[in-house]
Formats: structure tokens, C-alpha cells, sequence
């Protein structure tokens, strides 16, 4: 048997677990509540949805955005899960390669995201119609982003998976660095009037910027983000900057985990 | 008669630790060996080099001729395996997971059904078959992989303290299916359960420290030392 045939099998089996697994369904419920918190909470607490149709959607992609950090839950014990919980002892003594089973897993859990992501925006451009009439085209941008942003992230939890003992060790690194460690870096490096595109932090702010750059987004909120507000000057990111630099962590991380899997005994 | 299974100048070391010194041991076909030994001795280290899980600090393994450190997936089509206690995926049941497994070793349609359904009867887990293994006992577990490693009717199996967590008629069963299948394969089987070893194997090989202490039929060990018991306490520390 070809090995395409085998990549094919493993895709369908490991995409199974995760329609099996609660997490798949948690992130879903996470990404309808964060996008019903929008609808309901901007009328409510300002009277009215904002008039621009773009930051609207601006502000509900943190619904997606939340659904690509869920990437974190399914990628985290891809790997280390098969050491820690010795599946491994079962699933590596069939005639498979290992750089098989990784892709495999790799591309299970990034279906598992772009379904979760599509699902937002199809939420996203349902509310905007229904509110404006209309559904901006720069929502494909975005939605282009998010996708790019989500593998981005997958590659690196895949990374931290797999050389990591433990499936919650990998899945808590990758989280402290995309949500504490990145942010910080950003701040600073905003703060200094350096580049920051190469953060993943930025590349995922893109997919709310694209609408129409930070000011954009700031409208929707109740304070003046470029006036005395702010201490420093919020620069938009590049997006073909952003897209490059996810690339790169999606490739790297993709490429080095492959090869620290392949590498790994399991003693 | 041909050998099946090679060994030759296998070494392992983790880290400064020597897990296993120069074993040489050649498998003929058919035959059925019982790798006996303390913890620690050596015997889980060889099966999963043998597996292709772990690699040798030096020396090779070659199963049916194939070098397992060449060509991995060649010599794993030849074996079925158990090795250290036996984990699944909780959220699949017996019957999914083993579709998974038969698909991978190219086994198709209504050949890997019925043939899930035979090594399920076999083991006995025929009402559990849709259920997920998340409700499976350790001894459960045990005989799902006792199906897995007899699913694609391999030459060779590789068993790792098989009988871990089965109840006193599980491990008959288990036994008794090892034993029918060993008519007709080549078993190479760690256990420290002698008795064990003594019924399914003909062959018996005793490592300590990683080196290899004995290695011939059962009738001469037990010619040589009266038991294999006494063999076993006086070949790996002394008499009790």
C-alpha cells in the first residue's frame, strides 16, 4: 500500500477522535457564546450596534480568533499524547512511517480548525447581513487570516508536542507564548518603535486589522485609542508582513516537529 | 531450518546506563521462545528495539531477513506486538480502532470485518465490540490487544507480558490462544510468570544485566537445573 493511501486512512481516524472528544465541541460552544457576547452586550451597553458595517465585524472576529487558540487543545497531545498515554506502543508497531502519522495529525487537526473557523464567519457573516443589510469583502481577507493564523498555531503546538513528556505541558507552553509571552514582547516592541511583525501576536491581530487598521477597531470601543488614551502610537500591522511571518512559523514548526518526531524513542 | 528472527550484538545504553550488552539470539521459524529475566534485565528493551521503538546503541535486529533499523516498516508488517501494557484510544471502541489498525496493514472491506469479528470472538470481548474502551478494565485492554496483534495473521508475534491484569480464566484463554497460534508462528514472548513460559514455549532464553545467561530447549534447562525455577533463581542472582 502507498503511503498517500495510509496518510489518507490516519487523516480519517485521527479527524474521528476529534468529533469523538468534548474539546472539539467546548471551542464551538466558546466561539458562539464570545460572538452572542457581542451581539447582545454592544446594544446593550451603548444602545446601538455601530455604524460601520467594518468594525461590527472587526469586533465579532474575536469569536474566530478564540476558535484558531482552540487549535492549542487539539494539536497539544497529537504527539506527546501517544508517549505519555502509550498509544504509541499500539499505533507504532504498524508498517507506518512516522512522518505518515504526524502529517496525518497534523492535517486532522487543522480540518478540525478550519471547520471551527468557517463555522465563526458563516456566524459572523449571518449577523452582519441581518444587522446591515450587507457583508463586507474584506471579511474573505480576514477569514483568509484566520485560517493562515490557525495553522500557524497548529505548527507550533506541534512543535512544543513533540518533544514535550506530557500533552498538558505542550498545550500550556504554547498558550503561555501565544497569550502572555508574545503579548508582552508586542507591547514592548510597539512601545520602543520597533517592528513587531514577526510576532505571532500581531499576526493575530491582522484578522481584525484588516477591516480597516486599529483606529477602525478602536471606534467600536468606548475609548479614544490614538488620542492621550494610549502612551504610544498603535502602528497597523503590514499585512503581507503578518502573512509571511505566519508562513514561517507554519512551515518551521510543521517541518521541526516532523523531524523531532521522527527522532523520538518511545522507551 | 531458517531463522526468522536475528539478533546480533545488540547493545543499548540510556544515557550511561547499559540496558543491554552483546545479546545474540537467533529465532528459527515457528519456533516459540520465552525471553525470562528480572526487572530491569533487559527483556522489555529488546522487544521494543525488535519493534522498531527504540533504537540500538549497536548491533541489529533482523526479522524475516529485513534489518528493522533499515527498513522499519518492512519488518513490522511481518509481526504483531504487545509491548509494556497496552493503550488505546478511550474515545473509539474495539471495532474501530482495530479497522483503523487493519487498514493500515491493507486489509479492506468485508475480509477485515469478518476478520475483526473472528480475532473479537476469539478474545472474547464479542459484546463489547461497539463500546467505547473508556468502560475496558486493564484485562479488557490486554485481550483488545491480543486481537490487534492476531488481526492480520502475522508469521511472528512479539508479546510482552501478555497475561498482565487478566483474571485466572483470562489468562487460560490467553494461553490457550497463544498456544493454538504458536502451532503455526513464530512467538517470542517476555513474561516473568514461569509457568507461562514453560507451557507455550519450547525455547527459553534468560537475560540478566542485559547479557544473555541461557539460551536452549526447556527439557535440558530442566535436565540441567531441575526446574526451570531453580534455573531461574540460580542464573539471575543465585538461589533463594
Amino acid at each position: 500500500m502507498i503511503e498517500l493511501e495510509k496518510l489518507r486512512i490516519v487523516i480519517g481516524y485521527e479527524f474521528l477522535k476529534h468529533i469523538r472528544r468534548k474539546r472539539l465541541y467546548v471551542v464551538l460552544g466558546l466561539t458562539l457564546l464570545t460572538e452572542a457576547a457581542v451581539l447582545i452586550l454592544l446594544p446593550a451597553l451603548q444602545g446601538s450596534y455601530p455604524d460601520n458595517v467594518l468594525v461590527m465585524a472587526a469586533l465579532l472576529t474575536i469569536g474566530p480568533s478564540l476558535a484558531t487558540i482552540g487549535a492549542v487543545f487539539f494539536a497539544g497531545d497529537a504527539i506527546a499524547g501517544e508517549f505519555e498515554s502509550k498509544t504509541g506502543f499500539i499505533l507504532f508497531t504498524n508498517p507506518v512511517k512516522r512522518i505518515t502519522l504526524v502529517i496525518g495529525k497534523y492535517i486532522a487537526s487543522y480540518i478540525a480548525v478550519i471547520a471551527l473557523i468557517i463555522f465563526g464567519y458563516i456566524v459572523i457573516a449571518i449577523s452582519l447581513f441581518s444587522i446591515y443589510g450587507t457583508v463586507p469583502t474584506e471579511m474573505y481577507k480576514s477569514l483568509g487570516l484566520a485560517l493562515l493564523y490557525g495553522g500557524s498555531i497548529i505548527s507550533v503546538t506541534f512543535l512544543f508536542s513533540s518533544f514535550s513528556k506530557g500533552a498538558m505541558g505542550a498545550t500550556v507552553i504554547t498558550l503561555v507564548l501565544i497569550m502572555v509571552i508574545d503579548p508582552i514582547i508586542d507591547a514592548v516592541l510597539l512601545m520602543t518603535n520597533n517592528p513587531h511583525w514577526f510576532l505571532l501576536s500581531t499576526a493575530g491581530d491582522s484578522i481584525a486589522t484588516v477591516y480597516g487598521g486599529y483606529e477602525l477597531f478602536m471606534e467600536g470601543l468606548p475609548f479614544d485609542s490614538m488620542g492621550d488614551g494610549f502612551p504610544f502610537e498603535l502602528k497597523d500591522p503590514d499585512i503581507g508582513l503578518t502573512t509571511l511571518s505566519m508562513s514561517i512559523y507554519m512551515v518551521v514548526g510543521f517541518i521541526a516537529s516532523v523531524f523531532i518526531s521522527n527522532r523520538r524513542q518511545l522507551a | 531450518m531458517s531463522e526468522v528472527i536475528v539478533i546480533e550484538n545488540l547493545t543499548k545504553y540510556y544515557d550511561k546506563f547499559l540496558a543491554l550488552e552483546n545479546l545474540n539470539l537467533r529465532v528459527p521459524v515457528n519456533e516459540n521462545i520465552g525471553l525470562l529475566g528480572p526487572n530491569g534485565a533487559g527483556k522489555s528493551t529488546t522487544l521494543k528495539i525488535m519493534c522498531g521503538l527504540i533504537r540500538a546503541s549497536s548491533g541489529r535486529v533482523f526479522i524475516d531477513g529485513i534489518d528493522v533499523a533499515v527498513k522499519p516498516e518492512q519488518a513490522l508488517s511481518k509481526i504483531g506486538a504487545i509491548v509494556e501494557t497496552a493503550e488505546f484510544y478511550n474515545f473509539l471502541t474495539p471495532n474501530e480502532i482495530l479497522s483503523y489498525l487493519g487498514r493500515l496493514r491493507d486489509m479492506r472491506g468485508q475480509q477485515l470485518k469478518s476478520r475483526i469479528k473472528e480475532v473479537i470472538k476469539l478474545v472474547g470481548l464479542e459484546r463489547w465490540i461497539d463500546v467505547k474502551i473508556e468502560k475496558f478494565s486493564r484485562g479488557m485492554k490486554q485481550r483488545l490487544a491480543l486481537a490487534q496483534t492476531l488481526l492480520h495473521d502475522p508469521p511472528i508475534l512479539i508479546l510482552d507480558e501478555p497475561g498482565l491484569g487478566l483474571d485466572p480464566r483470562g489468562l487460560v484463554e490467553f494461553r490457550q490462544i497463544i498456544e493454538a497460534a504458536g502451532k503455526q508462528k513464530t512467538i517470542f514472548f517476555a513474561s516473568h510468570q514461569l509457568v507461562e513460559v514453560a507451557q507455550i514455549c519450547r525455547q527459553i532464553a534468560i537475560i540478566d544485566h542485559g547479557r544473555l545467561v541461557f539460551y536452549s530447549s526447556v527439557e535440558e534447562l530442566e535436565k540441567k537445573y531441575e526446574s526451570l525455577e531453580k534455573a531461574y533463581l540460580e542464573l539471575t542472582g543465585g538461589v533463594a
